[in-house]
């Protein structure tokens, strides 16, 4: 019952060929697979770096910080005694806008707001991870600059997310502090660059202001 | 001794004459035979209604199952009788239950056939068979059980944005690598052995299609010397490899316990304990589903009356080791005078769940008394019922290890009842049509017997060894239409 | 009815933008009342902040949803998004009142605190002033003013309203009727008064179920004149309770908690010794050296007896006006009973610094005697001070509504005003209130929800939660405190002063107006704006309180009271066939008000850890004379009037003396209360409104299965021994005379070998929580269960869930009855009542870490058991590996059927844990981030006691204790180093980070060793629980 079909008995058989294109199918797919799935995993499109929406009202960042040199902190009031920076009433908008550019149509949704007390729906462009607990005034008071999670903000037209924002990405950070610690008063100064080797004055603020970030689940979930 | 033909054939080959070498298979048998009944039972040309019938329940039943699980997803774990104290319940005690019954096959294929217990060949490719599909029951349950199933991966070491990985001083992790290998080394056993009789059925396929799906499952399988050279080799290998392993995964599976602070988990005992009690239950699984399949299938003389009791036998074995477990638990209880874990034992005999766990003690220690009795033991239908107890006896066995202990622990004031639901109940159920849904397509689509090794332990296949020098391995005279011995 | 429905929430502000809310919230811009002075948190601010507040919260679990951030258009003054403040505010209950200090976030009052400045808070809240909170955001507040005619309902607005009154209430009032709840307001005083002016022929009547008349009463017919009395713990040595509950059924009870606990300290001088004679465990009974269990009825005769010994043997000289009484008392028979002979001794050696304290439950003849002996042992003016009454003319409660039922059936009401109550519901079941009211051509009730008395009014009046109105009140030692609001109205409510108020025609004031015009008055004008900052500031006017008096004993009020007294003292006992039936205001929902209250409901009972019911409290041999198991309903009927309650076997329980809380059996509660237990108001008379004797009890053939927190099912004899022999170990009590004769007494009750963990030992610097938990000072009033509640956003699973044994109180506080050993269950007839927190005690060598699959919980760097809800899987794992099965696991998703608005309390601050995940007590790890993110802005240390956990704060004992275990100088700290330390099962190696400081008791004539106490003997490697910690 075990006579041979074929010729050559150490061979497989001919109606087994047809198998073959399904193994390199098989193999070619599932390489394809992979590299897809992992270029897909940490590409920007999943931690959505880059992501740049339509606002309501179309402020230019470059505009007022990079041109006009305003400072961070003179609309984003809490950010260095709370953990929400805040995003301003339209209030402040006013308070230079009342008289500036009074009539530009750029600005109707900023002076209908102030008419009404009805807010400008911003969207919200750097969106943590859900169940995460995150405080500007611990990082700011700090001396890690505005610009390490948010970027080069002064030359953005549109504000876009300038870091991936992912869980790794803090804890990179949270573990080596020194590649983005600065003196406190230069926080907010966007184009700020160390004198010397960031490392070395990073290691030597660690020193100074005794640093050392927690890593543990609580410091950011509750 | 008769004459006449048919009793000149004895199926009874369970006699103790030392003299006299048992055979192995009985009656009338050649080669051809044992193909022809073998590859008989997948060539029917008409499935019998009974297989229809019996298909058609577990088929329901299965489909019960997965209708659980899906209400057990969409609404949560709370559709079972769990909570806290008793956190872990039917759930875990039949994951436990089918990873026990999933000892057999392996421990048979494996660590007979590194003993040379020839007997196992009439019943090793159903015993893996039967351990695949119960693996596959088993690895269902730690699966559905846990809180939110959709992030179950986080379980596995994959690289992820979060910079997280799991915790490996934690026994459920190594439930998943143990359970994982095992039921991995389990399938290739099983299927390799099965590639010679694959490609005999091959060779006898009417059908286009037959011989198609059985040529391709046979790897084209030429049966040449170099192939069986190099099939033996790997099966050799295999079971080697295999053999650490039907101890490791219940091991494994018991640390799950051992390893907590929990009175009446917290003991060293447990993995040989639980090696034991899974080939008891295992070898109560097997005879519990040969007997049917042999009556119906005609196999009584492949797997013969000797096969049974031999695995009565090893029932009896294990039986004891596990009723010996029972009381050095107690013993230990009283002996190590820690007083929480005294009371756990007495609670379990005595408290609110001893019905439990009388219904334990009687299954898997009383019953296998009577396989001391050779009329008992070779009695089919006793046989039978015996086995069935066994495995609700392990059922339960779990089901006290893991409910009682908890549902009393340290202090008094969070000290529960636990009672299961119907979604509970149906969802074990349920887990017995997925193992019996798979059992049926085995028998009727695959060869149930390991023809190959068979013919090898049969008389005909060393009658050059006989007529050279009677060596070693000699496996039971050929009766000869007379009766008489050949010499 | 299911108001979610009706009415439509918003998420985000475009969506606000089309509803109906928002165009009523423009309107309402500039609401008319003045909101200069206050933190606005005015409707509109309130409805955008919320807007953002959910945006922020990013509720949404897709993946990445576009999500808004919606800014104050003009933002109020010293306002930072996300930050929360605390707002000082009252809240009054049973005519007196206590101090809040309510968190708010973005607008949204959170969390009810204690006011630190308010006497009757010191800081603490009960459990119900606590819970309170909830109802400010139940949906099933009545949203709208109805009136009724018939079956028909029509909607109206409060001009509407305005207009009947001034119809109704007209000429000089006849026929015109108030009935209000008793207030300790000077504005309502005030507006009462001109409300009698105005219509001198109206009547004014106020009734509450629950109150303090008979003690009232009682001092009226000691002095001819009512007094309040204000007890001072703290100054007592021996302190005698007589079906009193000082510590927990009285307004002040959080001061008197608090002064009891200090006046518990370890040592002979600094120790009080309290006697309690009670028919049934009472918190403060849990707390008694010596306890004896008498029937309602048997205690006048208990007290006559140890008066009658203090007068004859311990030479008591009671003054000239109370002879009288010796008759009464003089005829109580002597018994061998040692309680009352040892008590009088007890009393008359520490003359001065002992007590008697009469519950309200007991008639007002009792109260009499009390206070001439309180008089007669020189307690007046050291252990009680009494003050006048602010409403000397008023009679009881109970015979002012009975006066109103007699003119309501003569027809002399034509106009009845209820303000707030519920009246149908608890008014005395003889007065036949429901039907009377019906009678009534014209009425309207004012509420929060649409009741009982609503229904059966002309109008229902949707009146503002206390969190969203104006006023004022006296603390129960007078102090002024006020009450401002935290939120618009919500559903367009007012307070009851506001209605009062449009009767009296001053309709346009407003709350805010009435309660300054009040101010004005009592303040002067001088300064007044800084007054009546600072006022509102502090909630409280420091030095308000009532001057206390010294009044004389009145001799021929005394006289009449001696008649009753002599009756009450020869009262036959009840027996078997006759059993009576004690009521007892409930713990959780009190006269019924919190019965929609979901946090009340699941609270679980503090004696019985009954929830969501309301039980037949009896003693085990009693059920075992009737045939009653655990969970049999049975019928108790009296008079008539019956009602179904299931059975619970509690000891220490007088025999034949049955035990049931009003409150349960509302018809028209909501949606959580309605049909909650059973109506013991049916069985309350307005003769006896405390106690009703000779009741019948009948089995319906019916059992329940009871959803309690501990005792799940009935125990047997293994598991009840078991439990016995634990108790002692778990809660380590030793006598006073015990622990100072041997200090080391508490580290002997556990033996083990030498500790050796598996892991490397690791190291703890820096900051290292600890918390110390003194069961020496807990009462178990369940306060902390429900800060906890509050401020960890802890879900509410319902009924059946708590059947289920799926409660999810981060806090559980173990309750054990402690009973001879060797008495079955149902012999059971002596028992103490011991308590303790249990909560995830953070154990160093945790159990539940090690064996989490996905490192889910976790060891922080200052020794906190972590636990990431978002990492969990749910195993379940940890739950099982937890000795103390603390941690509580969600297995559905309990927030699913959770009205919007009700969410609206959520504590921003904490995850809101989905279903499939484990959760438990982390210490509030919140404040603790909270504190610590500010003390390292401001380069500054953690101070000792800056960080208090919910539990901590809000304990009236001050029995929680939470530091720095690395600081030697922190209270905790230096608490752990306390010989009372202990941790409980230490020798499992797991080193609780809590620790619990052992019980004393001070019995009288206590041995230093008692026999068969352990020896400090023991093996040398032999280990204890408190090196082991």
């Amino acid at each position: 019952m075990t006579e041979s079909k074929s010729s050559d008995i150490f061979t497989f058989p001919k109606w087994t060929w047809i198998l073959r294109p399904a193994v390199a199918v098989a193999l070619v797919g599932g390489l394809v697979y992979v590299s897809v799935f992992v270029y897909l995993a940490f590409s920007p499109k999943a931690t959505d770096v880059g992501y740049a929406p339509i606002q309501p009202v179309p402020y230019s960042h470059a505009l007022h910080v990079g041109q006009l040199g305003l400072d961070c902190r003179y609309c984003h009031t809490g950010v260095e005694i709370a953990a929400h920076a805040a995003v301003p009433p339209t209030q402040t908008c006013m308070n230079c806008h009342a008289k500036v550019r009074g009539e530009s149509e750029k600005l109707i949704p900023v002076r209908e707001s102030f008419a009404t007390g009805l807010p400008v729906p911003w969207i919200r462009i750097h969106d943590l991870p859900d169940y995460v607990y995150f405080d500007h005034s611990a990082h700011v008071r700090r001396g890690v600059g505005c610009v390490s999670c948010h970027g080069r903000v002064d030359t953005m037209e549109v504000v876009y997310q300038a870091e991936p924002l992912s869980m790794a990405w803090c804890l990179d950070c949270h573990r080596n502090p020194e590649r983005h610690l600065r003196p406190v008063e230069f926080v907010t100064r966007l184009d700020w660059v160390p004198g010397e080797d960031q490392e070395v004055l990073g290691a030597r603020l660690r020193e100074e202001h005794d640093i050392n970030p927690k890593e543990t689940c609580y410091t950011c979930h509750r | 001794m008769s004459t006449s033909a048919p009793a000149a054939y004895p199926l009874d080959n369970t006699f103790d004459d030392p003299t006299r070498r048992a055979p192995l298979v009985v009656g009338d048998n050649d080669f051809h035979s044992i193909t022809e009944k073998v590859c008989g039972i997948v060539e029917m040309p008409r499935t019998p209604p009974a297989w229809w019938i019996a298909f058609f329940i577990s088929v329901s039943l299965t489909g019960v199952l997965f209708a659980m699980i899906g209400y057990l997803i969409t609404t949560g774990v709370g559709v079972w009788g769990l909570q806290v104290p008793v956190a872990w319940g039917w759930a875990i005690v039949n994951f436990v239950f089918w990873v026990g019954i999933g000892h057999a096959g392996t421990l048979i294929s494996a660590i007979l056939f590194l003993l040379r217990q020839k007997w196992r060949t009439s019943i090793n490719r159903f015993a893996e068979g039967m351990t695949i599909f119960a693996v596959v029951c088993a690895g269902i349950f730690p699966g559905i059980h846990i809180g939110r199933v959709w992030v179950a991966y986080w379980l596995f070491p994959i690289p992820n944005q979060m910079a997280m990985w799991p915790q490996f001083r934690s026994p459920l992790l190594w439930d998943v690598f143990a359970v994982g290998t095992y039921a991995t080394v389990s399938l290739l056993f099983w299927y390799m052995g099965m590639i010679p009789d694959l490609a005999t059925i091959r060779d006898r396929a009417k059908s286009k299609l037959r011989w198609f799906i059985y040529g391709v499952l046979s790897l084209g399988w030429r049966s040449s010397n170099r192939h069986w050279h190099r099939f033996e080799m790997a099966y050799l290998l295999l079971a080697a490899l295999a053999t650490p392993l039907v101890l490791s995964v219940h091991s494994v599976v018991s640390f799950d316990f051992a390893v907590s602070i929990i009175p009446g988990w917290h003991t060293t005992i447990f993995p040989p304990y639980f090696v034991a009690g899974a080939i008891f239950s295992g070898f109560a699984m097997v005879v519990t589903l040969v007997i049917p399949t042999r009556k119906f299938f005609h196999l009584e003389e492949i797997i013969t009356a000797r096969h049974l009791e031999n695995m009565a036998k090893i029932m009896l074995a294990t039986g004891m080791m596990v009723g010996l477990a029972y009381s050095t638990e107690f013993f230990i209880a009283w002996y190590s005078g820690n007083a929480y874990e005294a009371f756990t034992f007495l609670n379990r005999a005595f408290g609110p769940y001893a019905w439990a766990y009388w219904i334990m003690v009687t299954c898997n220690v009383l019953v296998p008394q009577l396989f001391w009795s050779k009329r008992l033991r070779t009695n089919i239908a006793v046989l039978w019922v015996a086995s069935i107890l066994i495995n609700v006896g392990m059922w339960f066995e779990r089901f006290v290890i893991v409910v009682t202990s908890l549902s009393r622990d340290f202090l008094p004031s969070s000290w529960g009842y636990y009672r299961p639901t119907l979604v509970d109940i149906l969802t074990f159920v349920g887990s017995f049509g997925l193992f019996m849904t798979l059992f049926l397509l085995f028998v009727r689509f695959l060869p149930i017997v390991g023809m190959a090794e068979v013919k090898g332990v049969m008389p005909q296949a060393h009658l050059r060894d006989v007529a050279v020098q009677g060596h070693g391995d000699y496996h039971g005279d050929i009766l000869t239409e007379r009766g008489e011995v050949k010499a | 009815m299911k108001p979610e429905r009706e009415m439509k929430y918003w998420r985000s502000l475009d969506e606000l933008a089309r509803t109906p809310e928002f165009v009523e919230a423009v309107a309402r811009e500039f609401p008319t009342d003045e909101w200069d002075r206050l933190p606005p948190a005015t409707r509109r601010q309130f409805l955008k902040v919320m807007g953002a507040s959910l945006a922020l919260a990013g509720l949404t679990s897709c993946r990445w949803p576009e999500e808004e951030i919606v800014p104050f258009a003009r933002r109020p003054e010293g306002r930072t998004p996300g930050v929360p403040e605390q707002y000082a505010t009252a809240m009054e209950l049973g005519g007196s009142t206590l101090g809040l200090l309510v968190t708010s976030v973005d607008g949204r009052p959170i969390k009810n605190e204690g006011n630190p400045l308010h006497p009757d808070s010191l800081g603490a809240l009960p459990a119900t002033a606590q819970a309170d909170l909830l109802q400010l955001y139940d949906p099933d507040r009545s949203r709208r003013l109805v009136e009724r005619r018939g079956d028909q309902e029509f909607v109206r607005s409060w001009d509407d309203f305005a207009a009947w009154t001034a119809e109704r209430f007209a000429g000089d009032g006849r026929g015109a009727a108030i009935l209000a709840e008793p207030s300790s307001s000077p504005t309502m005083a005030r507006l009462r008064r001109r409300f009698t002016e105005t219509f001198p022929a109206a009547r004014w009547v106020e009734y509450q179920p629950i109150s303090r008349d008979a003690e009232r009463d009682g001092l009226a017919f000691a002095y001819g004149r009512p007094l309040r009395a204000v007890p001072h713990l703290d100054r007592a040595r021996v302190v005698a309770c007589f079906d009193a509950d000082p510590l927990f059924e009285h307004p002040a009870s959080t001061r008197l908690a608090r002064h009891f606990a200090e006046s518990r300290q370890p040592s002979r001088e600094r120790m009080s010794r309290l006697w309690v004679a009670e028919p049934a465990f009472s918190i403060t009974g849990g707390r008694a050296d010596h306890r004896a269990a008498v029937p309602a009825s048997a205690v006048p005769a208990v007290l006559a007896r140890v008066a009658r010994e203090l007068v004859a043997v311990h030479g008591l000289a009671l003054p000239e006006a109370a002879v009288n009484l010796e008759a009464a008392f003089g005829a109580a028979a002597a018994d061998g009973n040692g309680f009352v002979t040892e008590l009088a001794a007890d009393l008359a050696a520490h003359r001065g610094t002992s007590l008697i304290l009469v519950g309200p439950g007991q008639a007002p003849e009792v109260h009499a005697l009390a206070a001439v002996l309180n008089h007669g042992l020189g307690a007046v003016g050291s252990t009680l001070g009494y003050t006048e009454v602010t409403d000397p003319d008023r009679p009881s409660h109970v015979r002012a509504i009975a006066e109103l039922a007699a003119a309501m059936t003569a027809g002399e009401v034509e106009t009845l005003l209820v303000l707030g109550g519920n009246p149908v519901y608890d008014a005395p079941a003889d007065l036949g209130f429901a039907e009377l009211l019906v009678g009534v051509p014209h009425s309207a009730h004012l509420s929060l929800y649409d009741d009982e008395t609503s229904r059966r009014c002309g109008w229902h009046l949707p009146r503002a939660h206390g969190l969203e109105s104006w006023g004022d009140g006296r603390a129960w030692d007078g102090t002024l405190s006020f009450q401002q609001p935290l939120i618009q109205p919500l559903y367009d409510g007012r307070s009851a002063l506001e209605v009062l108020a449009t009767v009296v025609g001053d309709g346009d004031a407003g709350g805010h107006g009435l309660v300054r015009e009040t101010a004005l008055e009592s303040f002067g004008a001088v300064d007044f704006d800084n007054a009546w900052k600072r006022a509102l500031h502090d909630g409280v006017v420091a030095g308000t309180e009532l001057p206390v008096v010294e009044p004389e004993l009145d001799g021929s009020a005394l006289a009449r009271a001696g008649a009753g007294l002599g009756a009450l003292v020869a009262a036959e006992p009840p027996s078997a066939v006759k059993p009576e039936l004690v009521l007892i205001p409930d713990r959780k929902v009190h006269d019924g008000r919190w019965a929609n209250n979901a946090w009340q409901q699941e609270l679980p009972d503090a004696v019985t850890k009954v929830t969501w019911d309301n039980v037949l409290q009896v003693a085990p041999p009693t059920a075992r004379e009737l045939g009653f198991a655990e969970g049999d309903v049975v019928t108790v009927s009296a008079r008539g009037a019956s009602v179904e309650l299931p059975v619970s076997i509690v000891p220490g329980q007088a025999a034949h003396t049955l035990t049931a809380a009003l409150g349960y059996g509302r018809t028209a509660a909501g949606s959580v209360g309605n049909g909650v237990g059973g109506d013991a108001y049916r069985l309350r008379t307005s003769d006896s409104p405390w106690l009703v004797p000779e009741v019948a009890v009948t089995a319906t053939g019916r059992s329940l299965a009871m959803a309690t927190t501990q005792d799940h099912f009935a125990i047997d004899a293994m598991g009840f021994g078991a439990r016995l022999d634990r108790i002692p170990i778990l809660i380590r009590e030793a006598s006073l005379e015990h622990f100072l004769a041997d200090p080391e007494v508490f580290h002997h009750m556990v033996h083990h070998p030498p500790l050796k963990s598996l892991w490397q030992d690791r190291e703890y610097p820096g900051e290292q929580w600890g918390m110390a938990v003194d069961l020496n000072a807990c009462t178990g009033c369940n306060a902390c269960v429900v800060a906890c509640q509050a401020e960890n956003n802890v879900p509410v699973v319902g009924r059946e869930g708590v059947v289920r044994q799926r409660e999810m109180h981060w806090i559980r506080v173990d309750r054990y009855f402690k009973t001879e050993p060797g008495v079955g269950p149902m012999e059971v007839d002596q028992a103490e009542m011991v308590f303790q927190p249990m909560t995830c005690v953070q154990c160093e060598n945790a159990p539940c870490e090690q064996v989490c699959p996905v490192a889910a919980t976790q060891h922080t760097e200052d020794g906190i058991n972590a636990m990431a809800y978002n990492r969990c899987v749910g195993t379940r794992y940890c739950s099982n590996n937890c000795p103390f099965k603390v941690r509580r696991f969600n297995f559905f998703n309990y927030h699913k059927n959770l009205s919007e608005v009700a969410k609206l309390q959520f504590n921003p601050e904490v995850t809101v844990r989905s279903r499939g995940v484990m959760e438990k007590c982390t210490y509030c790890i919140q404040r603790i981030q909270k504190v610590r993110i500010e003390a390292r802005n401001g380069n500054r240390p953690i101070r000792d006691g800056e960080i208090v956990p919910a539990c901590a704060q809000t304990c009236p004992a001050r029995a929680i204790t939470f530091g720095d275990l690395n600081d030697p100088t922190s209270e905790a700290s230096k608490l752990r180093e306390d010989k009372r330390a202990y941790a409980t099962l230490a020798e499992l190696n797991i080193r609780p980070r809590t620790q619990y400081l052992a019980r004393l008791s001070n019995r009288v004539g206590e041995p230093a060793v008692p026999e068969g106490g352990h020896g400090a003997h023991h093996g040398g490697d032999d280990d204890h629980g408190k090196e082991a910690s």
